[in-house]
Protein backbone atom coordinates (compact mmCIF):
# COMPACT_ATOMS: atom_id res chain seq x y z
CA UNK A 1 0.00 0.00 0.00
CA UNK A 2 1.34 3.47 -0.91
CA UNK A 3 1.51 5.90 1.22
CA UNK A 4 0.22 9.34 0.21
CA UNK A 5 0.79 12.20 2.83
CA UNK A 6 0.00 15.69 2.40
CA UNK A 7 1.94 18.41 4.06
CA UNK A 8 -0.03 21.00 4.81
CA UNK A 9 -0.12 24.31 7.31
CA UNK A 10 -2.70 26.72 7.35
CA UNK A 11 -0.43 29.98 7.31
CA UNK A 12 1.98 30.76 4.54
CA UNK A 13 5.64 30.75 3.84
CA UNK A 14 6.27 28.07 7.11
CA UNK A 15 8.26 25.75 4.97
CA UNK A 16 5.54 23.41 3.67
CA UNK A 17 7.35 23.25 -0.14
CA UNK A 18 11.07 23.50 1.87
CA UNK A 19 10.26 20.03 4.02
CA UNK A 20 8.34 18.84 1.26
CA UNK A 21 11.19 19.06 -0.84
CA UNK A 22 13.85 17.29 1.54
CA UNK A 23 11.53 14.93 2.93
CA UNK A 24 10.72 13.87 -0.62
CA UNK A 25 14.40 13.07 -1.43
CA UNK A 26 15.17 11.45 2.10
CA UNK A 27 12.63 9.09 1.34
CA UNK A 28 14.10 8.59 -2.35
CA UNK A 29 17.57 8.18 -0.71
CA UNK A 30 16.28 5.79 1.34
CA UNK A 31 15.26 3.68 -2.27
CA UNK A 32 11.68 4.59 -1.76
CA UNK A 33 9.94 4.96 -5.22
CA UNK A 34 8.33 8.83 -4.57
CA UNK A 35 6.55 11.09 -6.56
CA UNK A 36 5.90 14.71 -5.20
CA UNK A 37 3.35 16.56 -5.87
CA UNK A 38 3.09 20.14 -6.34
CA UNK A 39 -0.49 21.03 -5.50
CA UNK A 40 0.00 25.10 -5.46
CA UNK A 41 -1.68 25.57 -8.50
CA UNK A 42 -0.64 29.33 -9.69
CA UNK A 43 1.93 30.05 -7.34
CA UNK A 44 4.27 26.80 -8.32
CA UNK A 45 8.01 26.69 -6.89
CA UNK A 46 8.54 23.05 -5.62
CA UNK A 47 10.07 22.69 -8.51
CA UNK A 48 12.18 25.59 -7.93
CA UNK A 49 13.45 24.36 -4.52
CA UNK A 50 14.17 20.65 -6.54
CA UNK A 51 16.42 22.31 -8.77
CA UNK A 52 13.85 21.10 -11.98
CA UNK A 53 12.01 24.22 -13.56
CA UNK A 54 13.48 24.10 -16.07
CA UNK A 55 12.64 20.19 -16.91
CA UNK A 56 9.25 20.64 -16.65
CA UNK A 57 7.23 20.03 -20.06
CA UNK A 58 3.33 19.36 -18.93
CA UNK A 59 1.79 19.47 -15.70
CA UNK A 60 -0.92 18.38 -14.14
CA UNK A 61 -3.35 19.89 -15.79
CA UNK A 62 -2.67 18.98 -18.91
CA UNK A 63 -2.42 15.32 -17.74
CA UNK A 64 -6.28 15.98 -16.57
CA UNK A 65 -6.85 17.52 -19.99
CA UNK A 66 -6.02 14.61 -21.89
CA UNK A 67 -3.11 16.70 -23.32
CA UNK A 68 -0.72 14.26 -22.32
CA UNK A 69 -0.09 11.05 -20.61
CA UNK A 70 0.87 10.85 -16.48
CA UNK A 71 4.62 9.57 -17.28
CA UNK A 72 4.70 12.30 -19.66
CA UNK A 73 4.42 15.20 -17.42
CA UNK A 74 6.28 13.41 -14.67
CA UNK A 75 9.87 14.86 -13.89
CA UNK A 76 12.86 12.90 -12.89
CA UNK A 77 15.04 13.95 -10.61
CA UNK A 78 18.53 13.63 -12.64
CA UNK A 79 20.77 13.37 -9.07
CA UNK A 80 17.80 10.80 -7.59
CA UNK A 81 16.57 8.32 -9.89
CA UNK A 82 13.93 7.33 -7.52
CA UNK A 83 12.09 10.67 -7.40
CA UNK A 84 9.69 12.57 -9.82
CA UNK A 85 7.96 15.65 -9.44
CA UNK A 86 4.53 15.88 -10.69
CA UNK A 87 4.40 20.15 -11.19
CA UNK A 88 1.54 22.18 -11.17
CA UNK A 89 0.83 24.69 -13.90
CA UNK A 90 1.90 28.33 -13.58
CA UNK A 91 -0.78 29.79 -15.58
CA UNK A 92 -3.94 28.63 -14.25
CA UNK A 93 -6.34 29.53 -11.62
CA UNK A 94 -6.44 27.26 -8.28
CA UNK A 95 -9.81 26.04 -9.77
CA UNK A 96 -7.94 24.57 -12.90
CA UNK A 97 -8.17 21.56 -10.52
CA UNK A 98 -11.16 19.38 -8.30
CA UNK A 99 -10.77 17.16 -5.80
CA UNK A 100 -12.00 14.71 -7.84
CA UNK A 101 -9.78 15.03 -10.57
CA UNK A 102 -6.75 15.11 -7.47
CA UNK A 103 -7.93 11.73 -5.98
CA UNK A 104 -7.87 10.37 -10.07
CA UNK A 105 -4.01 11.72 -10.71
CA UNK A 106 -3.01 10.18 -7.08
CA UNK A 107 -4.36 7.13 -7.44
CA UNK A 108 -2.67 6.57 -10.86
CA UNK A 109 0.32 7.28 -9.12
CA UNK A 110 0.11 4.27 -6.57
CA UNK A 111 0.53 2.02 -9.09
CA UNK A 112 3.91 2.74 -9.34
CA UNK A 113 5.20 4.85 -6.11
CA UNK A 114 5.68 3.97 -2.67
CA UNK A 115 5.42 7.65 -0.91
CA UNK A 116 3.45 10.42 -2.53
CA UNK A 117 3.52 13.56 -0.83
CA UNK A 118 1.62 16.43 -1.60
CA UNK A 119 2.67 20.24 -1.42
CA UNK A 120 -0.08 21.99 -0.21
CA UNK A 121 -1.17 25.42 -0.92
CA UNK A 122 -1.27 27.99 2.29
CA UNK A 123 -4.84 28.62 3.26
CA UNK A 124 -7.92 26.21 3.45
CA UNK A 125 -9.73 27.22 0.36
CA UNK A 126 -9.80 25.40 -2.57
CA UNK A 127 -6.42 24.33 -3.52
CA UNK A 128 -6.38 23.11 -0.17
CA UNK A 129 -9.11 21.16 -0.27
CA UNK A 130 -7.66 19.87 -3.79
CA UNK A 131 -4.13 18.93 -1.78
CA UNK A 132 -5.94 16.79 1.01
CA UNK A 133 -8.56 14.98 -1.08
CA UNK A 134 -6.76 12.32 -2.00
CA UNK A 135 -4.29 12.33 1.24
CA UNK A 136 -4.43 9.21 3.90
CA UNK A 137 -2.21 11.26 6.40
CA UNK A 138 -0.43 14.70 6.88
CA UNK A 139 2.21 16.20 8.11
CA UNK A 140 1.26 19.44 9.87
CA UNK A 141 4.07 22.03 9.24
CA UNK A 142 4.34 25.01 11.77
CA UNK A 143 7.05 27.74 13.22
CA UNK A 144 6.40 28.38 16.62
CA UNK A 145 4.44 31.55 16.80
CA UNK A 146 1.14 32.30 17.70
CA UNK A 147 -0.73 32.87 14.57
CA UNK A 148 1.21 30.07 12.76
CA UNK A 149 0.27 27.14 15.16
CA UNK A 150 -3.60 28.84 15.44
CA UNK A 151 -3.96 27.98 11.89
CA UNK A 152 -2.16 24.73 12.24
CA UNK A 153 -4.78 23.88 14.72
CA UNK A 154 -7.46 24.98 12.37
CA UNK A 155 -6.49 22.83 9.64
CA UNK A 156 -5.83 19.84 11.77
CA UNK A 157 -9.78 20.42 12.84
CA UNK A 158 -10.45 20.34 8.93
CA UNK A 159 -8.34 17.30 8.50
CA UNK A 160 -9.83 15.63 11.27
CA UNK A 161 -13.38 16.42 9.99
CA UNK A 162 -12.48 15.32 6.37
CA UNK A 163 -10.94 11.69 7.52
CA UNK A 164 -7.70 12.31 7.26
CA UNK A 165 -6.89 10.69 10.48
CA UNK A 166 -3.03 10.00 10.60
CA UNK A 167 -1.58 13.39 11.59
CA UNK A 168 2.11 14.04 12.69
CA UNK A 169 3.80 17.77 13.43
CA UNK A 170 7.03 19.03 12.37
CA UNK A 171 8.00 21.88 13.90
CA UNK A 172 10.10 24.29 11.88
CA UNK A 173 12.64 27.46 12.70
CA UNK A 174 13.24 26.83 16.15
CA UNK A 175 15.71 28.74 17.50
CA UNK A 176 17.17 27.43 21.09
CA UNK A 177 18.24 30.50 21.82
CA UNK A 178 15.62 32.41 21.54
CA UNK A 179 13.64 29.65 22.97
CA UNK A 180 15.79 29.44 26.71
CA UNK A 181 15.43 32.79 26.68
CA UNK A 182 12.13 32.33 26.48
CA UNK A 183 11.17 34.30 23.79
CA UNK A 184 9.94 32.36 21.75
CA UNK A 185 7.52 29.23 21.54
CA UNK A 186 9.20 26.20 22.98
CA UNK A 187 8.12 22.86 21.33
CA UNK A 188 6.18 21.32 24.25
CA UNK A 189 4.00 25.04 24.43
CA UNK A 190 3.27 23.84 20.09
CA UNK A 191 2.49 20.30 21.46
CA UNK A 192 0.47 21.36 24.32
CA UNK A 193 -2.31 23.31 21.81
CA UNK A 194 -2.00 20.88 18.73
CA UNK A 195 -1.90 17.95 20.39
CA UNK A 196 -1.22 15.35 17.82
CA UNK A 197 2.38 13.57 17.46
CA UNK A 198 5.29 14.84 17.05
CA UNK A 199 7.58 13.69 13.95
CA UNK A 200 10.10 16.13 14.05
CA UNK A 201 12.08 19.77 15.05
CA UNK A 202 13.98 21.56 12.63
CA UNK A 203 16.30 24.80 13.37
CA UNK A 204 16.35 27.64 11.87
CA UNK A 205 19.51 27.62 9.47
CA UNK A 206 20.68 29.97 6.75
CA UNK A 207 21.80 26.89 5.10
CA UNK A 208 18.05 25.87 4.16
CA UNK A 209 17.68 29.16 2.34
CA UNK A 210 20.91 29.05 0.38
CA UNK A 211 19.96 25.66 -0.67
CA UNK A 212 16.83 26.70 -1.85
CA UNK A 213 18.01 29.14 -4.07
CA UNK A 214 20.05 26.82 -5.68
CA UNK A 215 17.58 23.92 -5.80
CA UNK A 216 19.37 21.49 -4.11
CA UNK A 217 17.79 19.86 -1.05
CA UNK A 218 19.77 20.01 2.03
CA UNK A 219 19.89 16.36 2.39
CA UNK A 220 21.63 16.05 -0.62
CA UNK A 221 24.24 18.31 0.56
CA UNK A 222 27.86 16.72 1.36
CA UNK A 223 28.54 18.66 4.72
CA UNK A 224 26.29 17.81 7.68
CA UNK A 225 24.16 20.35 9.03
CA UNK A 226 21.47 19.50 12.02
CA UNK A 227 18.81 20.86 9.94
CA UNK A 228 19.42 17.85 7.34
CA UNK A 229 19.86 15.85 10.05
CA UNK A 230 16.23 16.49 11.15
CA UNK A 231 14.85 16.00 7.79
CA UNK A 232 16.36 12.53 7.85
CA UNK A 233 15.10 11.56 10.93
CA UNK A 234 12.11 12.50 9.74
CA UNK A 235 12.24 10.09 7.42
CA UNK A 236 13.15 7.73 9.33
CA UNK A 237 10.47 8.12 11.92
CA UNK A 238 8.07 7.90 8.83
CA UNK A 239 9.30 4.68 7.91
CA UNK A 240 8.25 3.57 11.72
CA UNK A 241 12.29 3.24 13.50
CA UNK A 242 12.16 5.26 17.27
CA UNK A 243 14.81 7.67 16.41
CA UNK A 244 15.17 9.72 19.52
CA UNK A 245 14.66 14.13 19.13
CA UNK A 246 18.16 15.86 18.38
CA UNK A 247 18.91 17.85 21.73
CA UNK A 248 18.69 21.19 19.71
CA UNK A 249 19.53 23.31 22.95
CA UNK A 250 23.82 21.79 23.12
CA UNK A 251 26.25 24.10 21.07
CA UNK A 252 25.77 23.99 17.34
CA UNK A 253 29.62 22.13 15.92
CA UNK A 254 29.64 20.03 19.48
CA UNK A 255 26.06 18.79 18.33
CA UNK A 256 27.09 17.44 15.27
CA UNK A 257 30.18 15.49 16.32
CA UNK A 258 27.90 13.98 19.40
CA UNK A 259 25.16 13.04 16.28
CA UNK A 260 28.00 11.63 14.86
CA UNK A 261 29.42 9.54 18.15
CA UNK A 262 25.80 9.09 17.98
CA UNK A 263 25.26 7.04 15.31
CA UNK A 264 28.39 5.44 15.18
CA UNK A 265 28.34 3.41 18.21
CA UNK A 266 24.33 2.14 16.69
CA UNK A 267 25.03 1.36 13.48
CA UNK B 1 -12.87 45.13 13.44
CA UNK B 2 -15.72 42.94 13.74
CA UNK B 3 -19.00 45.00 14.42
CA UNK B 4 -19.47 42.17 17.24
CA UNK B 5 -17.15 42.75 19.52
CA UNK B 6 -18.76 45.55 21.57
CA UNK B 7 -16.82 48.31 21.29
CA UNK B 8 -17.30 52.53 21.44
CA UNK B 9 -15.55 55.29 21.59
CA UNK B 10 -16.39 56.69 25.05
CA UNK B 11 -13.01 58.18 26.56
CA UNK B 12 -11.77 55.66 29.50
CA UNK B 13 -12.35 57.77 32.63
CA UNK B 14 -9.50 58.44 35.07
CA UNK B 15 -10.01 55.01 37.25
CA UNK B 16 -7.55 53.54 39.14
CA UNK B 17 -7.04 49.87 38.21
CA UNK B 18 -9.16 47.98 40.29
CA UNK B 19 -6.81 45.83 43.09
CA UNK B 20 -9.10 43.02 42.79
CA UNK B 21 -7.97 40.37 40.17
CA UNK B 22 -10.99 40.52 38.54
CA UNK B 23 -12.67 42.32 35.98
CA UNK B 24 -15.93 44.00 36.78
CA UNK B 25 -17.73 44.87 33.66
CA UNK B 26 -21.41 45.42 33.67
CA UNK B 27 -22.05 46.62 30.29
CA UNK B 28 -20.91 44.99 27.48
CA UNK B 29 -21.33 48.17 24.93
CA UNK B 30 -18.48 50.45 26.25
CA UNK B 31 -15.50 48.95 25.36
CA UNK B 32 -12.12 50.95 24.56
CA UNK B 33 -10.00 47.86 23.29
CA UNK B 34 -7.40 49.84 22.67
CA UNK B 35 -6.84 50.11 26.26
CA UNK B 36 -4.93 47.64 27.71
CA UNK B 37 -5.66 46.92 31.53
CA UNK B 38 -4.05 44.85 34.04
CA UNK B 39 -4.97 41.03 34.66
CA UNK B 40 -8.65 41.36 34.50
CA UNK B 41 -9.28 37.24 35.28
CA UNK B 42 -6.74 36.36 37.63
CA UNK B 43 -7.52 34.26 41.21
CA UNK B 44 -5.83 31.38 42.36
CA UNK B 45 -2.13 33.22 43.01
CA UNK B 46 -4.12 35.15 45.64
CA UNK B 47 -4.60 33.49 48.72
CA UNK B 48 -8.57 33.80 49.31
CA UNK B 49 -9.45 36.86 48.43
CA UNK B 50 -12.91 38.10 50.03
CA UNK B 51 -14.24 39.19 46.71
CA UNK B 52 -13.31 35.66 45.13
CA UNK B 53 -16.67 34.40 47.30
CA UNK B 54 -19.98 34.44 45.60
CA UNK B 55 -21.56 35.59 48.52
CA UNK B 56 -19.69 37.97 49.54
CA UNK B 57 -19.86 41.78 48.45
CA UNK B 58 -16.15 43.05 48.33
CA UNK B 59 -16.67 45.31 50.45
CA UNK B 60 -13.94 48.09 48.99
CA UNK B 61 -14.31 46.60 45.17
CA UNK B 62 -13.17 49.68 42.87
CA UNK B 63 -15.83 51.68 40.53
CA UNK B 64 -16.43 49.02 37.15
CA UNK B 65 -13.50 50.30 35.12
CA UNK B 66 -14.82 50.68 31.52
CA UNK B 67 -11.30 49.62 30.28
CA UNK B 68 -11.69 46.11 31.70
CA UNK B 69 -13.85 45.11 29.10
CA UNK B 70 -11.01 44.55 26.23
CA UNK B 71 -11.56 42.72 23.20
CA UNK B 72 -9.52 39.70 22.60
CA UNK B 73 -6.06 40.09 23.27
CA UNK B 74 -4.08 41.93 20.01
CA UNK B 75 -1.24 39.10 19.96
CA UNK B 76 -3.80 36.12 19.51
CA UNK B 77 -6.31 37.25 16.91
CA UNK B 78 -4.68 35.86 13.53
CA UNK B 79 -6.21 35.50 10.25
CA UNK B 80 -9.15 32.43 10.92
CA UNK B 81 -12.03 34.39 11.02
CA UNK B 82 -12.26 34.01 14.58
CA UNK B 83 -15.73 33.64 15.96
CA UNK B 84 -16.98 36.31 18.38
CA UNK B 85 -19.93 36.06 21.21
CA UNK B 86 -23.13 37.71 19.93
CA UNK B 87 -25.52 39.32 22.11
CA UNK B 88 -27.87 37.17 23.31
CA UNK B 89 -30.67 36.45 20.94
CA UNK B 90 -32.90 33.65 20.43
CA UNK B 91 -32.29 29.88 19.75
CA UNK B 92 -34.01 29.96 16.06
CA UNK B 93 -31.39 32.35 14.71
CA UNK B 94 -28.65 30.24 15.73
CA UNK B 95 -27.29 28.17 12.69
CA UNK B 96 -26.16 25.33 13.82
CA UNK B 97 -26.50 21.33 13.32
CA UNK B 98 -27.68 19.54 16.55
CA UNK B 99 -28.52 16.24 17.57
CA UNK B 100 -31.07 15.29 19.81
CA UNK B 101 -32.65 12.34 22.22
CA UNK B 102 -36.21 12.09 21.92
CA UNK B 103 -38.39 9.24 22.56
CA UNK B 104 -35.77 6.75 21.52
CA UNK B 105 -34.83 8.21 18.45
CA UNK B 106 -32.22 11.08 17.57
CA UNK B 107 -32.95 14.17 16.20
CA UNK B 108 -30.55 15.88 13.69
CA UNK B 109 -31.84 19.47 12.97
CA UNK B 110 -30.19 20.97 10.32
CA UNK B 111 -30.54 24.98 10.40
CA UNK B 112 -33.13 25.96 8.17
CA UNK B 113 -32.16 27.56 4.55
CA UNK B 114 -34.31 30.74 5.56
CA UNK B 115 -32.49 31.87 8.07
CA UNK B 116 -30.71 34.36 6.11
CA UNK B 117 -28.06 36.00 6.13
CA UNK B 118 -26.76 33.83 8.34
CA UNK B 119 -27.62 30.75 6.51
CA UNK B 120 -24.71 28.05 6.51
CA UNK B 121 -23.34 26.60 3.32
CA UNK B 122 -23.06 22.98 2.58
CA UNK B 123 -19.55 22.84 3.34
CA UNK B 124 -19.97 24.54 6.69
CA UNK B 125 -22.83 22.33 7.82
CA UNK B 126 -21.13 19.18 6.80
CA UNK B 127 -17.93 20.05 8.86
CA UNK B 128 -20.09 20.60 11.62
CA UNK B 129 -21.86 17.59 11.41
CA UNK B 130 -18.38 15.52 11.20
CA UNK B 131 -17.27 17.32 14.08
CA UNK B 132 -20.37 16.81 16.11
CA UNK B 133 -20.23 13.28 15.24
CA UNK B 134 -16.29 12.86 15.93
CA UNK B 135 -16.52 14.19 18.85
CA UNK B 136 -18.94 11.25 20.05
CA UNK B 137 -21.35 12.71 21.71
CA UNK B 138 -22.59 10.58 24.49
CA UNK B 139 -26.44 10.37 24.80
CA UNK B 140 -26.73 8.10 22.09
CA UNK B 141 -27.20 4.68 21.80
CA UNK B 142 -25.52 2.80 19.27
CA UNK B 143 -27.75 2.07 16.24
CA UNK B 144 -30.09 4.34 17.24
CA UNK B 145 -32.57 5.07 14.49
CA UNK B 146 -31.96 8.94 13.28
CA UNK B 147 -34.66 11.11 11.78
CA UNK B 148 -33.40 13.69 9.89
CA UNK B 149 -35.26 17.46 10.30
CA UNK B 150 -33.97 18.77 6.91
CA UNK B 151 -36.31 21.74 7.26
CA UNK B 152 -36.84 23.91 4.07
CA UNK B 153 -32.92 23.24 3.47
CA UNK B 154 -32.32 21.99 -0.15
CA UNK B 155 -30.54 18.61 -0.01
CA UNK B 156 -29.49 16.85 -3.34
CA UNK B 157 -29.04 12.91 -3.45
CA UNK B 158 -25.38 12.58 -2.76
CA UNK B 159 -25.63 14.89 -0.17
CA UNK B 160 -28.18 12.69 1.66
CA UNK B 161 -26.08 10.02 0.80
CA UNK B 162 -23.00 11.69 2.72
CA UNK B 163 -25.18 12.54 5.52
CA UNK B 164 -26.15 8.74 6.03
CA UNK B 165 -22.81 7.34 5.36
CA UNK B 166 -21.25 9.81 8.41
CA UNK B 167 -24.06 8.63 10.37
CA UNK B 168 -23.39 4.94 9.92
CA UNK B 169 -19.05 5.48 10.38
CA UNK B 170 -20.46 6.93 13.93
CA UNK B 171 -22.95 4.03 14.09
CA UNK B 172 -25.94 5.52 13.76
CA UNK B 173 -28.59 4.85 10.90
CA UNK B 174 -30.27 6.67 9.09
CA UNK B 175 -34.36 6.32 8.83
CA UNK B 176 -36.31 9.44 8.06
CA UNK B 177 -35.97 12.52 6.40
CA UNK B 178 -38.35 15.02 7.02
CA UNK B 179 -38.24 17.83 4.82
CA UNK B 180 -40.41 20.91 3.65
CA UNK B 181 -38.80 21.15 0.06
CA UNK B 182 -40.32 18.58 -2.71
CA UNK B 183 -36.83 18.33 -4.41
CA UNK B 184 -35.43 17.21 -0.54
CA UNK B 185 -38.18 14.67 -0.91
CA UNK B 186 -37.38 13.47 -4.03
CA UNK B 187 -33.87 13.52 -3.87
CA UNK B 188 -34.34 11.32 -0.45
CA UNK B 189 -36.56 8.34 -2.01
CA UNK B 190 -34.08 7.80 -4.90
CA UNK B 191 -31.41 6.74 -2.46
CA UNK B 192 -34.23 4.54 -0.66
CA UNK B 193 -34.39 6.84 2.32
CA UNK B 194 -37.88 6.92 3.66
CA UNK B 195 -39.60 10.81 3.61
CA UNK B 196 -42.39 13.00 5.23
CA UNK B 197 -42.85 15.52 3.25
CA UNK B 198 -44.36 18.35 5.99
CA UNK B 199 -45.57 22.10 4.87
CA UNK B 200 -43.75 24.45 5.74
CA UNK B 201 -46.44 25.55 8.72
CA UNK B 202 -45.72 22.77 10.19
CA UNK B 203 -42.26 22.71 10.35
CA UNK B 204 -42.78 25.94 11.88
CA UNK B 205 -44.88 24.79 14.60
CA UNK B 206 -42.14 22.42 15.34
CA UNK B 207 -39.86 24.47 16.36
CA UNK B 208 -38.94 24.70 19.92
CA UNK B 209 -40.39 27.83 21.95
CA UNK B 210 -37.49 30.02 22.35
CA UNK B 211 -35.41 30.12 25.24
CA UNK B 212 -37.85 29.05 27.45
CA UNK B 213 -36.43 25.66 28.92
CA UNK B 214 -32.51 24.96 28.06
CA UNK B 215 -32.20 21.75 25.85
CA UNK B 216 -30.43 18.90 26.99
CA UNK B 217 -26.34 19.06 28.18
CA UNK B 218 -24.43 18.86 24.97
CA UNK B 219 -21.90 16.30 26.08
CA UNK B 220 -18.67 15.90 23.77
CA UNK B 221 -15.10 14.56 23.79
CA UNK B 222 -12.77 16.47 21.36
CA UNK B 223 -10.02 19.14 21.08
CA UNK B 224 -12.33 22.49 20.07
CA UNK B 225 -9.57 23.65 17.60
CA UNK B 226 -9.38 26.79 16.35
CA UNK B 227 -12.24 28.00 13.75
CA UNK B 228 -14.40 25.79 15.53
CA UNK B 229 -17.64 27.44 17.27
CA UNK B 230 -20.25 25.30 18.97
CA UNK B 231 -23.39 27.22 20.45
CA UNK B 232 -26.06 25.46 21.84
CA UNK B 233 -29.21 26.15 23.72
CA UNK B 234 -28.45 24.64 27.13
CA UNK B 235 -24.93 23.68 29.24
CA UNK B 236 -22.05 22.03 27.06
CA UNK B 237 -19.54 20.01 29.18
CA UNK B 238 -16.27 19.29 26.75
CA UNK B 239 -13.72 16.85 27.46
CA UNK B 240 -10.78 17.86 26.06
CA UNK B 241 -9.09 21.41 25.54
CA UNK B 242 -10.60 24.26 24.24
CA UNK B 243 -7.91 25.53 21.71
CA UNK B 244 -7.12 29.92 20.93
CA UNK B 245 -9.42 31.24 18.21
CA UNK B 246 -11.95 28.87 18.86
CA UNK B 247 -15.88 29.81 20.54
CA UNK B 248 -18.20 27.96 22.54
CA UNK B 249 -21.47 30.13 23.42
CA UNK B 250 -23.84 28.22 25.68
CA UNK B 251 -27.09 28.99 27.07
CA UNK B 252 -26.74 27.27 30.24
CA UNK B 253 -23.03 26.75 31.97
CA UNK B 254 -19.85 25.63 29.82
CA UNK B 255 -17.42 22.85 32.11
CA UNK B 256 -14.35 21.97 30.05
CA UNK B 257 -12.10 19.04 31.77
CA UNK B 258 -9.25 20.65 30.09
CA UNK B 259 -7.59 23.82 29.07
CA UNK B 260 -9.78 26.27 28.29
CA UNK B 261 -7.67 28.78 25.95
CA UNK B 262 -10.54 30.01 23.63
CA UNK B 263 -13.53 32.35 24.00
CA UNK B 264 -16.05 30.72 26.29
CA UNK B 265 -19.72 32.68 26.88
CA UNK B 266 -22.34 31.03 29.90
CA UNK B 267 -25.54 32.08 30.21
CA UNK B 268 -25.71 33.62 26.44
CA UNK B 269 -29.41 34.24 26.69
CA UNK B 270 -28.73 36.72 30.40
CA UNK B 271 -28.33 34.07 32.95
CA UNK B 272 -25.76 35.85 35.35
CA UNK B 273 -25.83 32.96 37.24
CA UNK B 274 -24.37 30.41 34.87
CA UNK B 275 -20.67 29.17 35.25
CA UNK B 276 -17.90 28.47 33.62
CA UNK B 277 -15.32 25.86 34.93
CA UNK B 278 -12.25 24.48 33.69
CA UNK B 279 -9.32 22.54 34.97
CA UNK B 280 -7.04 25.17 33.35
CA UNK B 281 -8.81 28.79 33.18
CA UNK B 282 -6.80 30.39 30.28
CA UNK B 283 -9.31 31.99 28.37
CA UNK B 284 -8.59 34.79 25.43
CA UNK B 285 -12.06 35.93 27.06
CA UNK B 286 -14.98 34.63 29.16
CA UNK B 287 -18.67 36.23 28.97
CA UNK B 288 -21.41 35.22 31.50
CA UNK B 289 -25.09 36.72 30.30
CA UNK B 290 -23.45 40.39 29.49
CA UNK B 291 -20.50 39.99 31.70
CA UNK B 292 -17.06 40.05 30.11
CA UNK B 293 -13.68 39.25 31.31
CA UNK B 294 -10.08 38.82 29.68
CA UNK B 295 -7.18 37.25 29.76
CA UNK B 296 -4.43 38.60 31.97
CA UNK B 297 -1.53 40.00 30.80
CA UNK B 298 0.40 37.85 32.83
CA UNK B 299 -0.30 34.37 32.64
CA UNK B 300 -0.33 31.91 35.66
CA UNK B 301 2.71 29.81 36.65
CA UNK B 302 0.86 26.83 37.74
CA UNK B 303 -3.04 26.28 37.52
CA UNK B 304 -5.29 24.54 39.19
CA UNK B 305 -9.40 23.72 38.18
CA UNK B 306 -11.25 27.47 38.63
CA UNK B 307 -14.77 28.15 38.43
CA UNK B 308 -15.99 31.31 37.36
CA UNK B 309 -19.18 33.40 37.76
CA UNK B 310 -20.92 36.98 38.46
CA UNK B 311 -20.88 37.97 42.00
CA UNK B 312 -21.47 41.74 42.80
CA UNK B 313 -21.42 43.31 39.55
CA UNK B 314 -18.86 41.42 37.88
CA UNK B 315 -16.83 38.15 36.65
CA UNK B 316 -15.16 36.60 40.02
CA UNK B 317 -12.67 33.39 39.53
CA UNK B 318 -12.55 30.96 42.52
CA UNK B 319 -10.59 28.11 42.82
CA UNK B 320 -13.13 25.06 42.32
CA UNK B 321 -11.53 23.68 45.47
CA UNK B 322 -12.50 26.61 47.67
CA UNK B 323 -15.54 27.56 45.11
CA UNK B 324 -17.69 24.46 46.04
CA UNK B 325 -16.76 24.62 50.26
CA UNK B 326 -18.53 28.51 49.94
CA UNK B 327 -21.22 27.07 48.26
CA UNK B 328 -21.79 23.83 50.81
CA UNK B 329 -20.89 26.19 53.78
CA UNK B 330 -24.49 27.60 55.32
N1 LIG C 1 14.44 25.77 8.84
C1 LIG C 1 14.55 26.89 8.11
N2 LIG C 1 15.55 27.77 8.36
C2 LIG C 1 15.68 28.90 7.63
N3 LIG C 1 14.85 29.24 6.63
C3 LIG C 1 13.83 28.44 6.33
C4 LIG C 1 13.63 27.22 7.05
N4 LIG C 1 12.53 26.61 6.53
C5 LIG C 1 12.08 27.41 5.54
N5 LIG C 1 12.85 28.50 5.40
C6 LIG C 1 12.67 29.59 4.43
O1 LIG C 1 11.38 30.12 4.56
C7 LIG C 1 10.87 30.51 3.30
C8 LIG C 1 9.52 29.89 3.05
O2 LIG C 1 9.67 28.48 2.93
P1 LIG C 1 8.72 27.61 2.02
O3 LIG C 1 8.59 28.18 0.65
O4 LIG C 1 9.14 26.20 2.16
O5 LIG C 1 7.34 27.83 2.80
P2 LIG C 1 5.88 27.40 2.31
O6 LIG C 1 5.15 27.04 3.57
O7 LIG C 1 5.94 26.39 1.26
O8 LIG C 1 5.33 28.77 1.73
P3 LIG C 1 3.98 28.98 0.88
O9 LIG C 1 2.88 29.01 1.89
O10 LIG C 1 4.17 30.30 0.22
O11 LIG C 1 3.86 27.84 -0.07
C9 LIG C 1 11.91 30.10 2.27
O12 LIG C 1 12.66 31.22 1.93
C10 LIG C 1 12.74 29.08 3.01
O13 LIG C 1 14.07 29.07 2.55
MG1 LIG D 1 5.02 26.39 -0.72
Amino acid sequence: MSRIIVVTSGKGGVGKTTCSANIGMALAQRGHKVAVIDADFGLRNLDLLLGLENRIVYTAVEVLAGQCRLEQALVKDKRQPNLVLLPAAQNRTKDAVTPDQMRKLVNALTKVFNYILIDSPAGIEMGFQNAIAAAKEALIVTTPEIAAVRDADRVVGLLEANDVKKLHLIINRIKPAMVQQDKMMSVSDVQEILAIPLIGVIPDDERVIVSTNKGEPLVLSQTASTAALAFQNIVRRLDGEKVPFIDLTAPNDDLISRIRRFFGSRD
Amino acid sequence: MNSDIPVSDTPVPDTPAPDTPVSDTPAPNTAAPDTPSEAAISASDTPVPDALTPDTPAPDSPAPDPSELAAPNAPTDTIGSHPTPQPPQPEVTVPQVRLKGEDGRLLLLLPPESDLPSAMTWTELWLQLKNRLQAGERFWQLNSPVHLMARDRLLDARQLQDISEALAEAQLQLKRVYTSRRQTAVAAATVGLSVEQQSAITHLSQTEAAGQVLAEPLYIQTTVRSGIEIRHPGTVVVLGDVNPGSSIVADGDVLVWGALRGVVQAGASGNSRCMIMALRLDPTQIRIADFVARAPENPHSQYLPEVAYVASGGVRIAKASEFSKERLSP
